[in-house]
């Protein structure tokens, strides 16, 4: 009962496993326990990566802000009075910390 | 007092969670990675097999392994992140053989509620990004700049709470990732989302499919050219794209792993709880996908992970089971099977119980484990310690000496074995019928001790006595010539190989003779200073027949010295300082290394390199091996030479990875060894021990011995039982017949050697076995089994009925004599001032064995104690009970006698969720809890008020990193009760990942100085990924971070010994000691596991 989907293994090298010897005690031999002292255990300093400090909601409410901000085709030279009012309000909201 | 703690791994953990295949060495070399909870593993795919090349220590629970191909990279990158929000990026500097840390970072927030289901984390295909699923409601991108090179990470918000699975698809022009999840009236729906990087925000995928299958759990995205996704249900497999949408029924399983075969995602493998691996066929025409196929190809071990390695071959790793090398056979074998198991990978988890037992009266204990789940459980022995099989044996006192000698110098076998007394020789050989018995060598003198004896070239035989050396034929066994000291100057010591002889007489004289054809030659010799106590020309060099080196021991100057032969020119010496002089000296090579090895008189043992040409000796080691005076041979085992340390704690010296290591051999005292390779008793040694010459083969060389016994079932509770030489178990049995799962729970009695099933108990249909106990009582010294039960029903939140059962054990059979009631699960059982301590439910019991007026007996309720959530875990120590709760942590109770009454007499306030409890000793007790922590805490007598007395303070906090759910007081190694290390009392724990531990309450000196040593570690050995060891130990749970105080990490400690010599003088400098003390002190710990 041979199946038309069992074989056909894929290989990456033909020489891997030829040579398997089961119950080989060699292959059980733990390995050596890796105890590194090298200092690039560490990564480079701009590879310490961190989460953005600014919650969700503040993002978004900075991010629709600065949108708000962003010059329109339809009103490129006129800004509303709101809007402006709106502006230095994002500034500060930009360099709040986020609600603890 | 117990309150400074060393914990060490005795047994690393074998349950493997993780596993992933690439090209992590090098672009040309295949690697399996393999995680096993807080380590990692790096194998190599080669024409042998698997070869594994470095066990990666993680400061950290592993919750995600992925390799991936960073752009322009031409090999794979290693993604690890940890349960404890950390997370890191490995590459494999292949120059520098090193792991190398690309990035790393914390991925916590402050505020979140981690998620249910685990944590997820994923790569995008195109490497745009990392997805970290950690937190409910919320999805964290790590993205990667176009250089490969992380930014910071953000959060975006996540509709979906009750997330299953997320992966990203293949082949989209934005990420996208496709979620399964359950919605609150519980039906399970996928959806998809793209990430948009530059908003910060998901957008509506490409698509989304509703009203899954109830049980889907897993998604297989599927690569191009298909793309989409495969949602593995309990009955139904789905294939669903944009485009597509194709389902097939499968049989009522639930799949945990799966392994892609194929580059091109065409097929999978899929492994299911029952153990049941399949292969899932996409059927596709012209790139399109036009159904799914499912084939049964045969059982493996519970799978929790599936790697399609290469050439057919296949790893399957088990949290369950031991993890298994299969091979896809073409054909399948009569069975029907076309899964052919080549390797098992003794995996110990989840350990659920054990006890430690002394089964061969050696006065030292083996550990039997609880190991396995569903069909994969068994028993596991776990032994310290090399085993002599002893095969023949007989009674012979006051040995002085022992040598095997061959009968023709190209013999495969030896002959005869030399036998010396202090005023004889006796020669034993093999007689035709295979037997021992009492010989003669006509040339050798029998009157007198033989100092040595061998073989040597031209079948001769050499035969060194206090006043002559003797040179005998190994044909007609007579004497061809003999060589006489100077009158007045016997010979002391002495040595030879097959055409040497060294030896010396009163007064420091150095004899150098060679043996010829027939003939002694006298060739060199030297007068020393001092008297000489050993001496050594074992050949290590390139002619295994002689040695250009001698190593001679020193009386007076307490010295070894190097000579060259023949000239017998001073190479080299070494001092050894003290008052204890060397007693037996070898020179021998381990893995191509040739060391001087130097044993003392007070049990001590020095180690040196040792350079063949100048014979100088560098790098000394010293180790405590015993007390007593040691004798030092060498011994073959598997065509690998080893050493065997005859003394009061005989020991095995080998190698491993080019370091030297000591493995206790599990014999009380040897006085001598000698191999002795017989045709009947092949690979043997002989051993003189206690009045006893014995001949046996030795187990495989290694530290620990794990044999295990498959049951089929789960068990869950063991104890052993002295009397009747049985052990008892409490296990369960899941039957699966059709689509209906049922479980049976018996008791089963074991014979404790062979572990055959002598009897079994049936317990009632949904009762379960919760608690065993062997114990007798007062006035009746009969022992007894009692198992505690619990009614596990259905519709109730906690059992409220259960019973306990006292079986004797008769005729080899359970028997039961008397059962009880409970109100609730009897969850541990203890033997309490000749009574029984039952802890049911949230109550403490005292029961009492009454006897009846018919005889027989009953067990009687006398008091007990209310007031916690559930009594899990109970020890008892003189009238106080200590209590581990459900989530009250621990409790301490008092039984007073006279008024029959149990009383609380303090707490510990926290809220810990209690996984065991021990009593270390009177003031001290020990818990592990539910987030992996260890924790001590002290009863405290003399506090001044009543609130003070009734608190435990806690006084030992320690992050362990896995679940333990035993102690047990005991060792797994022979104690010498006049040695320091003896008198360190142990506590062994065994935890989910199969991990077995050792915690050693350590004197006050010995643990400063151990501290001293792991801060100075932790400068050194830097944690792998940039992860800290400190914040890795320190005590953690939802509530709290707290530094671990009063414990150790033995792991780090003990890894002093596998530092370069730099990198030890750095750290012994820093601590103002020599590096020779440190290893002595680190090496003596290492004897307690």
């Amino acid at each position: 009962m041979g199946s038309w989907s069992v074989g056909n293994w894929p290989s990456f090298d033909p020489h891997n496993f030829s040579q398997l010897r089961p119950n080989d005690p060699s292959s059980k031999k733990t390995p050596i326990t890796y105890h590194p002292t090298h200092d690039r255990t560490l990564p480079p300093p701009d590879q310490i990566i961190s989460s953005e400090a600014k919650n969700i909601l503040l993002r978004q409410f900075y991010q629709r802000g600065d949108e708000k901000l962003r010059p329109k085709r339809a009103a490129p030279e006129n800004l509303a009075p709101e809007q402006e009012c709106k502006h230095p309000r994002a500034s500060v909201a930009l360099s709040s910390e986020p609600p603890k | 007092m117990s309150t400074y703690n060393y914990v060490v791994t005795a047994h690393k953990p074998t349950n493997v969670t993780h596993s992933c295949v690439g090209n992590f060495t090098g672009p040309q070399e295949l690697n399996l990675i393999i995680a096993k909870c807080t380590r990692i593993e790096i194998h190599l795919l080669t024409a042998h097999g698997l070869q594994p090349l470095l066990d990666v220590p993680i400061y950290g629970r592993i919750a995600t392994l992925e390799l991936f191909r960073s752009h322009g990279e031409t090999q794979d990158l290693l993604f690890i992140a940890t349960e404890r929000y950390k997370f890191c990026v490995l590459q494999w500097d292949a120059d520098a053989k090193e792991v190398v840390t690309r990035a790393m970072g914390d991925v916590s927030d402050r505020i979140g509620r981690p998620t249910d289901n685990g944590q997820i984390g994923i790569i995008d295909p195109d490497c745009r990004l990392i997805g970290l699923h950690l937190y409910d409601g919320l999805f964290k991108v790590i993205p990667f700049d176009n250089k490969g090179q992380l930014k910071e990470a953000f959060n975006i918000r996540l509709e979906e709470l009750q997330v299953l699975d997320i992966k990203f698809l293949y082949g989209c022009s934005k990420p996208t990732i496709v979620v399964l999840y359950q919605d609150n009236k519980d039906a399970r729906h996928v959806k998809t989302y793209e990430v948009s990087l530059k908003d910060k925000d998901f957008v509506e995928g490409p698509w989304s499919q509703n009203n899954l299958d109830n049980g889907a759990e897993l998604l297989i995205p599927v690569p191009p050219p298909f793309g989409g996704v495969l949602i593995i249900g309990e009955e139904t497999i789905v294939y669903c794209s944009a485009s597509a949408f194709k389902a097939i029924p499968i049989r009522p399983s639930i799949t945990r792993a799966y392994g892609r075969v194929d580059a091109d995602g065409s097929r999978y493998l899929l492994g299911d709880l029952s153990g049941l691996l399949h292969l899932l066929v996409i059927v596709h025409e012209k790139e399109k996908v036009t159904g799914l196929k499912i084939e049964l190809l045969g059982e493996t071990s519970i799978a929790s992970t599936i790697s399609y390695l290469d050439n057919a071959f296949v790893y399957v790793g088990s949290s369950y089971g031991d993890s298994q090398l299969i091979k896809l056979n073409l054909q399948p074998d009569s069975k029907g099977s076309y899964v052919e198991v080549l390797e098992r990978y003794v995996n110990l988890g989840p350990i659920v119980d054990f006890c430690v037992v002394d089964l061969e009266r050696q006065g030292q204990g083996q550990v039997v484990t609880c190991s396995g789940a569903y069909k994969d459980g068994s028993l596991c022995i776990v032994r310290n310690g090399i085993g002599i099989n002893e095969q023949a044996s007989v009674e012979l006192q006051g040995i002085k000496g022992m040598w095997s000698l061959r009968s023709a110098t190209d013999d495969l076998y030896d002959t005869f074995l030399v036998v010396s007394f202090i005023n004889e020789t006796r020669i034993l050989a093999m007689n035709v019928e295979d037997e021992l018995e009492e010989s003669e060598i006509e040339g050798f003198c029998s009157q007198v001790q033989t100092l040595f004896c061998h073989d040597a070239v031209y079948n001769q035989l050499v035969q060194i006595t206090s006043s002559s050396v003797r040179l005998v034929s190994s044909e007609s066994r007579e004497l061809k010539n003999e060589w006489f000291p100077r009158p007045g100057f016997s010979i002391n010591v002495a040595t030879a190989n097959a055409s040497q002889v060294l030896l010396a007489t009163r007064g420091g004289n150095l004899v150098y003779l060679e043996i010829e054809n027939g003939k002694l030659v006298e060739i060199n010799h030297a007068e020393l200073k001092y008297d000489i106590s050993c001496l050594d020309i074992n050949p290590i060099g390139e002619n295994s027949n002689r040695s250009n080196l001698a190593a001679v021991g020193m009386w007076t100057d307490i010295s070894v010295k190097i000579f060259s032969l023949p000239d017998l020119t001073l190479k080299t010496e070494d001092h050894l300082g003290g008052e204890i002089i060397p007693r037996s000296v070898l020179l021998c090579a381990f893995e191509g290394i040739p060391y001087l090895l130097c044993a003392l008189g007070d049990g001590h043992l020095l180690n040196y390199l040792l350079d063949m040409e100048t014979g100088e000796l560098t790098d000394r080691k010293k180790v405590s091996l015993g007390t007593q005076p040691i004798t030092l041979r060498t011994f073959s085992s598997k065509n690998t030479t080893h050493v065997f340390a005859a003394s009061d704690r005989p020991t095995v010296i080998y190698s491993s990875n080019k370091k030297l290591l000591y493995s206790n051999v599990n014999l009380k005292e040897v006085s001598h060894m000698c191999p002795f390779n017989s045709a009947a008793f092949p690979d043997s040694l002989a051993i003189a021990k206690e009045g006893d010459l014995t001949i046996g083969t030795i187990d495989d060389i290694q530290k620990l011995h794990i044999r295990s016994i498959p049951l089929g079932e789960h068990a869950r509770r063991i104890c052993h039982q002295e009397t009747s030489r049985t052990f008892a178990i409490c296990s369960l049995k899941y039957n699966q017949s059709g689509t209906e799962d049922s479980e049976m729970h018996f008791v089963r009695l074991l014979d404790d050697q062979t572990f055959d099933v002598k009897s079994s108990y049936a317990l009632d249909q949904f009762e379960y076995g919760c608690s065993i106990l062997s114990c007798s009582f007062s006035d009746d010294n009969n022992a007894y089994y009692c198992v505690g039960t619990a009614y596990v029903m259905p519709e109730e939140n906690e059992p409220s009925k259960g019973r306990i059962l006292v079986f004797a054990v008769e005729d080899r059979k359970l028997q039961l004599v008397a059962e009880k009631e409970t109100k609730g699960a009897v969850y541990s059982l203890n033997a309490f001032n000749g009574k029984l301590l039952a802890a049911i439910n949230q109550k403490i019991q005292l029961y009492k064995w009454m006897l009846r007026e018919d005889g027989t007996r009953e067990l009687q309720s006398e008091c007990g104690h209310h007031g916690h959530i559930l009594a899990l875990y109970v020890q008892t120590r003189g009238d106080f009970i200590v209590v581990g709760d459900l989530m009250k942590s621990i409790s301490l109770l008092i039984y007073k006698h006279e008024e029959g009454a149990i009383e609380e007499r303090a707490r510990d306030y926290n809220a810990n969720w209690m996984s065991a409890v021990e009593i270390l000793d009177d003031d001290i007790y020990l818990g592990a809890e539910n987030n992996f922590n260890l924790f001590t805490v002290r009863k405290n007598s003399e506090g001044a008020t009543d609130e003070e007395r009734g608190r435990l303070e806690v006084v030992g906090e320690y992050h362990l990193g896995e679940f333990v759910n035993r102690f047990r007081h005991g060792s797994l190694v022979m104690r010498l009760p006049d040695s320091d290390i003896g008198q360190i009392p142990t506590v062994i724990f065994g935890t989910v990942n199969g991990v077995i531990g050792v915690i050693a309450s350590l004197p006050q000196e010995q643990y400063l100085f151990m501290e001293k040593l792991q801060a100075n570690l932790r400068k050194v050995i830097k944690g792998v990924g940039g992860l800290s060891h400190e914040q890795w130990r320190s005590f953690y749970n939802e509530k709290k971070t707290a530094d671990s105080r009063n414990f150790l990490d033995g792991d780090l400690i003990e890894s002093f010994l596998d530092l370069k010599k730099n990198r030890m003088e750095e750290i012994a400098k820093a601590m103002n000691v020599s590096v020779e003390e440190v290893m002595k002190r680190v090496e003596e710990l290492t004897r307690l596991h």
